[in-house]
């Protein structure tokens, strides 16, 4: 990761391989609301984002925001990993959850009955 | 809380190679959960159930790469904990998936049997003129500014309509006993249908206390109602947050809260604070005022952003940051009072506690997703107009009726409940898929307003790192945690408010 800061802005060329975009989006968007943020592709294995200072501060700490910003790559990368890996399973938990939902009364249902068909009469 | 375990095997954070995390290999599989770092030392890692472990920093990075050895003596007491919790689990397929199906279907009960909450806003009009009420009018103008009997009415067919076989009917203001009248009018109509309907009705009178005399109150011990009030603090800052012409609100409250006690019992009396900003300057002196007045509970909530107090820039317009400080000094005095052996609770944190320490659901219309509004509160104003919350209806009062949902006697529960409106509302209503909070480890404890949002943000699904709602709770939870995790004794303390026994 490669870092250049000038008076109110920070540019970051970041390893397309390691951060993904979607690790990117979610750990820059909480930087928006102190930097005008954007993200491009400066090539195929490699993303560029500037932090443009949106509030006119005396001085901006860059050191500790580099290092924080380094951090929370780390971090999201991380929450990443773990919602891709555990997708499945988290599906089937709120799917479980829900299906054993038990009806107490039977579904009322405006459904007319000219065919003889009614919707009370299936058995579930 | 489940028990954290002891271990001093500290991690860097320090930044590691692509095939680190690229393809681990582990002894164990995953389960969902999320991370939040309360302190330079600890994080703090949630399952999707919202049980916790507080563990030193870079622990999720050792799990995730497959480093906690269940065979190492010092992983030994981690490796128990995250397998008997559910954040990892030893074949694909957890055995206790069942398990940790039913605990999420349990925290998300409350959805169960929709709308609870019907607030009835009998009358628009006050005595008092206090600089930050959103809402209320001095007037004696009753036809314009009172809730009329028809739609009374219309308002109770619709909440017999709820599937909910317990509803809780709140009675507010302006002020609401300037409309006893009505009221007694609404709670004999509500009596009738709940035999019909057989439902348990709650009564609920939100009042200053000030219009309060003996035949209110003999009606409300006859029919076991609430009383909530309100208290800001000592009588300086009660009496500059409430102003009422040629008179003491302060001593009117006080007195009347003891009259309240002495008829209906102290557990039908409530009272709530209000922070402004001359409050945020004396949060010691406002617990001390509750503490005088042999309360066991304080509820510390912000004022609301909306309506008149939005333009009242000086006085409440005040920053979260600010508001924290003051929540935090005043919930060091009420810990500290408890160690003293006086048992007092803080409303907001127990709520957060509850959902912290206990499987269960807390139904707390802000702290909740999805949202409480209509799943758990409707509100029917004094003009016919129905809104999806209290703040939707104070929004309406600047002339914005995003929220309006119908009228009553107009539309039919269909259209409000189950209107386009209120479709369109569900989909900002749920935490675990809004931006921010989808990755976010408080999830399960936090909520979601879209009210809020609009309010403050101008859009429904808003933005987490300008948003107060986010910042506060945020703060509040790690700090709750942090606090529970550095001294026992105050982990017990905060058990005791949930369970009520000190
Ligand atoms: S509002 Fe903030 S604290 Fe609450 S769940 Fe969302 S991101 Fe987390």
């Amino acid at each position: 990761m490669e870092t250049h800061q000038n008076d109110d802005v920070l540019n970051v060329t970041i390893d397309a391989e390691i951060y993904p975009e979607v690790v990117l989006l979610k750990c820059l968007y909480w930087y928006t609301n102190n930097f005008e943020v954007e993200i491009g592709k400066l090539n195929n294995l490699q993303y560029k984002i500037t932090l443009k200072a949106l509030h006119q501060t005396e001085t901006l700490d860059w050191d500790n925001i580099v290092l924080k910003l380094k951090q929370d790559l780390i971090d999201f990368k991380l929450r990443q990993f773990i919602t891709n890996e555990t997708q499945t399973i988290r599906e089937l938990i709120i799917a479980k959850a829900f299906a054993y939902y038990d009806h107490e009364k039977d579904p009322i249902s405006e459904i007319s009955d000219p065919v003889g068909f009614s919707p009370q009469s299936i058995k579930v | 809380m489940i028990p954290t375990s002891a271990i001093t095997n500290m991690q860097s954070r320090k930044f590691k190679e692509v095939e680190h995390y690229q393809s681990p290999s582990r002894d164990y599989f995953l389960l969902p959960f999320k991370f939040h770092r309360i302190s330079v030392e600890k994080e703090v890692i949630v399952n999707e159930v919202g049980d916790f472990l507080v563990v030193p920093t870079g622990t999720t990075t050792r799990i995730v790469a497959g480093e906690i050895n269940s065979g190492s003596v010092s992983d030994q007491e981690l490796y128990a904990d995250l397998i008997a919790n559910f954040f990892i689990s030893e074949s694909a397929l957890p055995d206790l998936i069942e398990v940790l199906a039913t605990r999420y279907r349990t925290k998300k009960s409350f959805l169960d049997y929709f709308t609870s909450l019907h607030i009835f806003v009998m009358s628009l009009r006050c005595e008092h003129t206090c600089h930050y009420c959103q809402v209320s009018r001095v007037t004696s103008d009753k036809n314009k500014y009172d809730m009329s009997r028809l739609h009374i009415e219309a308002g109770i067919r619709l909440m017999m309509k709820s599937p909910n076989p317990h509803v809780t009917m709140e009675f507010q203001g302006g002020e609401a006993l300037l409309a006893f009248e009505n009221i007694v009018y609404a709670v004999e109509k509500a009596k009738i249908e709940a035999e019909k309907y057989e439902k348990k009705i709650t009564y609920v009178v939100c009042t200053n206390l000030a219009l309060l005399t003996d035949e209110m109150l003999l009606y409300f011990h006859e029919n076991k109602m609430l009383i909530s009030t309100s208290l800001d603090g000592p009588s300086f800052i009660h009496n500059k947050n409430r102003h009422k012409p040629n008179a003491s609100s302060h001593q009117l409250a006080v007195e009347g809260i003891k009259r309240c006690r002495e008829i209906l019992g102290s557990e039908h009396v409530s009272a709530l604070v209000t922070t402004t900003t001359l409050s945020l300057e004396y949060p010691e002196e406002i617990v001390d005022e509750y503490v005088a007045l042999a309360f066991r509970n304080i509820f510390l909530r912000p004022i609301s952003p909306y309506g008149f107090a939005t333009r009242n820039k000086d006085r409440n317009k005040y920053e979260a940051e600010k508001f924290l400080e003051f929540y935090k000094k005043a919930l060091g005095r009420i810990i500290q009072y408890n160690m003293d052996g006086y048992f007092i609770r803080e409303d907001y944190a127990s709520i957060i506690l509850k959902k912290l320490l206990t499987p269960f659901p807390v139904g707390y219309v802000d702290l909740q997703s999805p949202a409480g509004l209509v799943n758990n509160v409707i509100v029917f104003n004094y003009d016919g107009a129905v809104y999806a919350s209290d703040e939707a209806r104070m929004l309406a009062e600047m002339n914005d009726f995003t929220f309006k949902l119908g009228t009553l006697g107009e539309n039919t529960y269909e259209e409000i409940f189950y209107g386009n409106k209120v479709a369109a509302l569900s989909e900002v209503m749920t935490n675990e898929s809004l931006p921010g909070c989808s990755e976010c480890a408080f999830q399960a404890y936090c909520g979601v307003d879209p009210v809020f949002n609009h309010a403050t943000q101008g859009d429904l699904i808003g933005h987490r790192p300008t948003s107060s709602f986010c910042q506060r709770n945020m703060e509040i939870i790690r700090y709750l945690i942090a606090l529970m995790d550095k001294d026992k004794k105050i982990e017990k303390i905060f058990r005791s408010w949930i369970t009520g026994k000190s």
